[in-house]
């Protein structure tokens, strides 16, 4: 009865079997806590960020330090590469955002002006000719990369605002704010489209477009990460088990070999779960603080997290071969 | 126009003046395939590549050797290339991205239009229209040119125009002719004085077809619809009319071959006529009937429903919009200049229009507030609904309240990688790839400068003070054309500062519910800063938002760099 003439349906292609990452190399090199790491979209280079008003580019393949970039006047919160790599803008408390050279001689090639709190968050769009920023000052700013003029104001939340992402085609905004809201935006003329979230509690620390732009991973200071269709307005996926009530952790896709979502967490530890089955597969410890950012290689299976002061490190985790 | 107009609410056209562009004078503009670019040519000779998200200048292209004013500008299929016609009697083959010239040649005549040919991404064929001639086909790289018969006389082929009417001054007397490529650039249509379409074999530089329009009133515009199924003539007694193509999309000359095998009329023109019944039938035609417009520049939107032109007479700039069943859907009025060029957004339902003084006005659609996206479970009632309540809304706990169930399947795999199609662009063989943006280089500041510019910009309250004091010109020329005209930039950059700040762009509408909640923001007190944040801010933010309000005055005499 078994083998019945029938042809018989394949079983589909099972996901490939997880790995654990193991640590390779912590590198230190900034006096304060370290606030955002960044890949570049080439995965030649990777970027830090600290409170320490520096930012440090780093060779994400012998992973030494290549150039510290100086000139903010206060810590600086969050860094974006642009497309082709060749630059990185970074959000400050001193209330600009910088465009950096990201190739010798390393120059600081525009600063933006315009906020009126500190900069919190930044990302360029998938062209790299615009950059949307948004500040403790509740609103998002839309700057024309090339000539650094400011294109649009959003005032966008009722409370400082905690991310920004452009989705694929640059069409539109994602922001998430303290006020509890995750709003989706209009880039050319800066209509809200759609609030995805909008319960006052608890605060909304994260939000960035899926790679294909249908599905919006969000944050909340519940120790909670959602997965949004925002088209439809419901939430696929829930992932548990890490702590986040108080920081603003960022969080990130891992397609490399196989899909993940990879997060920070306040008890110290880097959290991978599996995106269609939404168990933690594993946590990665090493830090001595809250890992406040992981960021993904674009191509290889490697992360890298960065953590708060009592820390102060960047580390990368390769997977077992 | 006899039929009634339709309500505007339900069209996807533009309505009001968004935005203007302003460099220079220009005098004509082409988008590339997706509308990402905006091509204007400007009475000083120089094409100025405008970056339709940002609304600005992407490049300029400028040729020493040529000052004339730009009559009209192409863009090759996948926005690699562009052509552009001069007033000297030039056409430059541009390539975009390196800002480079390709070719240059000389015709004895000013072309008025000039239009790569569609089939190839890297063309050097052209279609050259000029300016009281036949349309030739011109080889921009070698310079050769093929002319095109344009008139056929009763009794014969298709003469080439050797036999020019000679008046006794020696002058020819040929009046213009329009022409234009179809969808893949394999034949030519070209619409003549006499009032009909012929269609040519360019290759074999032979008549295929000849279709006629109307008795004697010689066309003015013959265009095609972005996806190449219609074609509109624009003829001087004032009516716009609108043609099916019966042809298929590639090869259509082969099919035109066949079609010629099959016909066995005596006479070669009865012969062409019979086959230009089997290319073209007439579907609509417009005009105004009160006003006898003569109509300039019509055009298709880019999803071919709509179909817009400007009118010819000086002193107004009107756009008349129509669906293709003939119905006038709006006019949309502009400042009183006349009007030069008119092109509709590949994607978008927007239109730019080009005036006399040399302002590229951009026409958008009037936003008003969607107030279902203002909260998550907000839905948009047509009418007023009438409510009815359950049977348990008002009990203390009610039953379907207590389990919150999600009704979406957790288990479902989500798919976060691909993506789909878009449909706009269903023919793009991808085998190339297209030119959408030109890369953003920012151009480094200059301090000496920025003590200029502030002055001038702190006036400005919300703040364009990220100012860069730096021409809004290509980069990539920056450094030698900045310091040789520096100072006059500057110059111009305070005062295009201002005006950018001032410039004409329509605002929103916002709500008055809206506006409530956002003075309610403005009056919020300091931000209770919660320890969350990277940066534990609980001692600074306590001083932080008093200043708020005296940052812009702060910037004035603050100095980053």
């Amino acid at each position: 009865m078994a083998n019945s003439g029938a042809p018989v349906q394949p079983p589909p292609p099972s996901p490939p079997k997880f790995k654990p990452y193991r640590h390779l190399k912590t590198l230190t090199g900034h006096s304060r806590a370290v606030s955002c790491v960044k890949f570049s979209n080439d995965g030649t280079l990777l970027a830090s960020a600290s409170l320490d008003k520096t930012l440090i580019i780093w060779s994400s393949s012998s992973l030494s330090q290549l150039h510290r970039l100086v000139g903010h006047s206060d810590g600086v919160s969050d860094l974006a590469w642009s497309s082709d790599s060749q630059y990185i803008c970074s959000a400050s408390d001193d209330r600009t955002l910088r465009i950096w050279s990201a190739r010798p001689p390393f120059d600081c090639l525009k600063t933006l002006k315009g906020h009126a709190h500190a900069v919190f968050c930044v990302n360029f769009n998938p062209q790299s000719e615009l950059i949307a920023s948004g500040s403790f000052d509740e609103t998002i700013r839309v700057w024309e990369t090339k000539t650094g003029r400011c294109l649009n104001v959003i005032k966008a939340h009722s409370m400082p605002l905690t991310s920004v992402h452009f989705n694929r085609d640059g069409s539109l905004i994602v922001s998430g704010s303290h006020d509890g809201s995750c709003k989706i935006w209009d880039t050319q003329n800066g209509t809200l489209l759609k609030t995805l979230i909008d319960d006052k509690v608890p605060a909304v620390s994260f939000a960035k477009f899926s790679p294909n732009g249908k599905f919006i991973l969000v944050a909340t200071l519940n120790n909670t990460l959602k997965l949004w269709n925002y088209s439809t307005g419901k939430f696929l996926k829930i992932y548990l088990g890490h702590q986040n009530s108080s920081y603003c952790i960022m969080s990130t896709f891992s397609v490399t070999n196989g899909k993940y979502i990879v997060s920070g967490s306040e008890d110290h530890c880097v959290c991978i779960w599996d995106l269609q089955g939404k168990n933690m597969l594993q946590k990665l410890e090493g830090h001595k603080d809250t890992v406040i950012c992981v960021t993904c290689h674009p191509t290889e299976n490697k992360i890298a997290s960065a953590s708060l002061d009592n820390d102060r490190t960047v580390r990368v985790w390769v997977q077992e071969r | 126009m006899n039929a009634p107009i339709i309500d505007p609410l339900q069209g996807d056209f533009p309505e009001v003046i968004e935005e203007y562009l302003e460099h220079g004078i220009m005098k004509c503009i082409a988008f590339n395939r997706r509308g990402t670019l905006l091509a204007a040519g400007c009475a000083d000779g120089t094409c100025i590549i405008w970056d339709f998200e940002t609304r600005g200048i992407a490049k300029e292209l400028q040729d020493k050797d040529c000052n004339a004013a730009i009559t009209s500008v192409c863009w090759s299929k996948y926005g690699h290339r562009i052509l552009v016609s001069a007033s000297d009697k030039s056409l430059i083959l541009w390539d975009v991205l390196s800002g480079e010239k390709i070719a240059r040649t000389t015709l004895e005549q000013t072309v008025l239009q000039a239009r790569l040919h569609p089939g190839s991404s890297t063309p050097s064929l052209c279609l050259a229209c000029p300016f009281s001639s036949a349309p030739m086909i011109v080889d921009i790289i070698s310079g050769t040119t093929t002319v095109l018969p344009v008139l056929i006389s009763e009794a014969g082929n298709g003469i080439a125009p050797n036999a020019r009417s000679k008046t006794p001054d020696g002058s020819t007397t040929y009046s213009p002719s329009t022409a234009c490529f179809n969808k893949f650039g394999d034949l030519v249509y070209t619409g003549n004085s006499k009032g009909e379409i012929l269609i040519i074999d360019h290759g074999k530089v032979q008549v295929r077809a000849l279709v006629p329009v109307s008795s004697g009133s010689i066309i003015r515009n013959i265009v095609f619809s972005r996806n190449g199924q219609y074609l509109l003539t624009n003829t001087n007694d004032r009516m716009i009319r609108i043609y099916e193509n019966l042809l298929p999309m590639k090869d259509a000359h082969k099919v035109l071959d066949e079609l010629h095998e099959t016909l066995d009329e005596a006479d070669e023109v009865e012969k062409l006529k019979a086959a230009g019944t089997k290319c073209l039938s007439l579907v609509q035609e417009f005009q105004d009937s009160i006003n006898r417009i003569q109509w300039k520049a019509p055009c298709f939107s880019g999803d071919g429903e709509w179909v817009i032109s400007g009118s010819a007479s000086r002193g107004e700039h009107k756009i008349y919009i129509w669906d293709r069943a003939g119905h006038l859907v709006k006019i949309l009025e502009g400042p009183k200049e006349a009007l030069m060029d008119l092109a509709w957004h590949p994607v978008h339902p927007l239109i730019v229009s080009v005036s006399l003084t040399g302002l590229v006005y951009i026409w958008a659609k009037d936003y008003t507030e969607n107030w279902s996206a203002f909260a998550p479970d907000f839905k948009e009632l047509e009418e007023n609904e009438e409510y009815v309540e359950r049977e348990d809304e008002f009990d203390l706990m009610p039953e379907t309240e207590k389990v919150k169930e999600s009704d979406v399947n957790e288990d479902d795999p989500v798919d976060i990688l691909n993506v789909e199609k878009d449909s706009a662009f269903s023919d793009s063989d991808m085998s190339q790839e297209e030119l959408c943006f030109l890369p953003a280089i920012p151009c480094p500041e200059v301090p000496e400068q920025q003590e200029k510019c502030v002055g001038s910009s702190s006036k400005l309250p919300d703040g364009n003070q990220s100012e860069s004091p730096l021409s809004v010109e290509a980069g990539q020329n920056g450094h030698a054309a900045n310091n040789a005209s520096s100072p006059l930039e500057a110059m111009e950059n305070s005062v295009a500062g201002e005006t950018e700040g001032t410039r004409l762009k329509r605002r929103r509408r916002p709500s008055e519910k809206g506006l409530e909640l956002q003075a309610e923001k403005t009056k919020k007190p300091s931000k209770t800063m919660k320890p969350s944040g990277r940066l534990s801010k609980t001692s600074k933010s306590a001083a932080e938002p008093e200043s708020s309000n005296g940052v812009n005055g702060d910037y004035a005499s603050d100095d980053y760099s």
